[in-house]
């Protein structure tokens, strides 16, 4: 990364078509995504498709929101959301991962004896 | 370099100046901050699928197949259509195109509308098939289908809430721009611009984990 931002383009046209190949290169990742979803990748299937996205994503915020132009409190913002949500995510997982599951069986609701006072059973 | 990244700099020679730009600065921040508490509510979402779909994959497989992978994708198109459209706007706005941001920022909010009546078409489809969790749910009898579709209403549900506010809000400043009103000017444009990004990049994500399971017989 730059140390300094990226000015906004002089010229209209130069942004436009910038932000047109942004666009181009979208729609491709889009159909490439679709693309995957139809090959037996296994696992990879998952992975392609969250790959993608994550390119996906990174054209969007970096081009459409113009992150390269932000300040650096501006994308501390953002980086600091993305962050926590990997560091929870992974902390999660690695609860849930690790967790055996043992499913117990419907039992129905019944009426208990009383542990105290009339009718207690000791 | 432009003021708006180097609004104290700028502050020695004009002051006025260096203070829209503080300002703006302080703007695109703050709904930065407000877009990351924004990932942490759908990241638990996210979450919530991504347990689901490792403790019951032929549950998530076997409704994953019922979604309309068409509309589905159609809808993507569109909505990345739409990103496209805000952020011509927004370079229009600020090389001074004034009509020209009116249109685009009208067509961003019909395109949002055109995501909305697609993806309304396709709840009509899945509560028609019985997809809709409760009773009489068709894939009762697959483990882990059933909460596959609870999550699927309720991201797309939540999505669209969010759509619906971006639309509202694109609308408004398309009329804004086209009466030349004070608050509708480009820097807040850029702003709104910002959350409208980001319910794109939210749909970005739920395409390939509600559309894209397992497409390959």
């Amino acid at each position: 990364m730059k140390d300094k931002p990226e000015p906004a383009p002089k010229d209209f046209a130069a942004a436009v078509r910038g932000l047109a190949a942004t666009w181009v290169a979208l729609i491709a990742l889009m159909l490439a995504s679709l693309g995957s979803a139809y090959l037996n990748l296994g696992v990879g299937n998952v992975v392609a498709g969250l790959v993608i996205a994550t390119i996906k994503t990174a054209l969007v915020v970096w081009f459409f929101m113009a992150l390269r132009r932000a300040s650096a409190m501006t994308r501390i913002a953002g980086a600091v959301g993305l962050a926590t949500l990997i560091l929870l995510m992974a902390l999660s997982f690695a609860d849930y991962a690790t967790r055996a599951r043992a499913p117990a069986r419907w039992q129905s609701p019944q009426q208990l004896a009383p542990a105290l006072g009339v009718g207690a059973q000791r | 370099m432009t003021a708006r990244t180097a609004p104290l700099a700028d502050a020695a020679r004009t002051p006025r100046h260096a203070e829209t730009a503080l300002r703006m600065e302080t703007a695109e921040l703050g709904m930065w901050v407000f877009i990351a508490t924004e990932i942490l509510f759908f990241g638990g979402l996210f979450f919530a699928y991504l347990y689901g779909r490792t403790h019951w994959p032929e549950g998530f497989a076997a409704a994953g197949r019922r979604t309309d992978v068409v509309l589905g994708t159609l809808n993507t198109a569109v909505l990345l259509t739409s990103s496209f459209a805000v952020a011509l706007a927004v370079a229009a706005a600020e090389h001074d195109r004034r009509r020209w941001v009116a249109r685009l920022l009208w067509l961003t909010a019909a395109l949002g509308v055109v995501f909305l009546v697609i993806k309304g078409t396709e709840y009509r489809h899945e509560w028609s098939e019985h997809l809709f969790p409760g009773p009489g749910f068709a894939l009762a009898a697959t483990a882990g289908a059933e909460l596959f579709f609870v999550l699927y209403f309720l991201t797309t549900g939540l999505h669209a809430l969010h759509l619906t506010i971006g639309i509202v809000l694109m609308g408004a400043f398309a009329a804004g721009t086209e009466h030349a009103s004070g608050w509708a000017h480009p820097p807040r444009l850029q702003v709104a611009a910002l959350y409208w990004h980001f319910v794109d990049v939210v749909w970005i994500f739920l395409y390939p984990l509600l559309y894209l399971i397992v497409r390959h017989s």
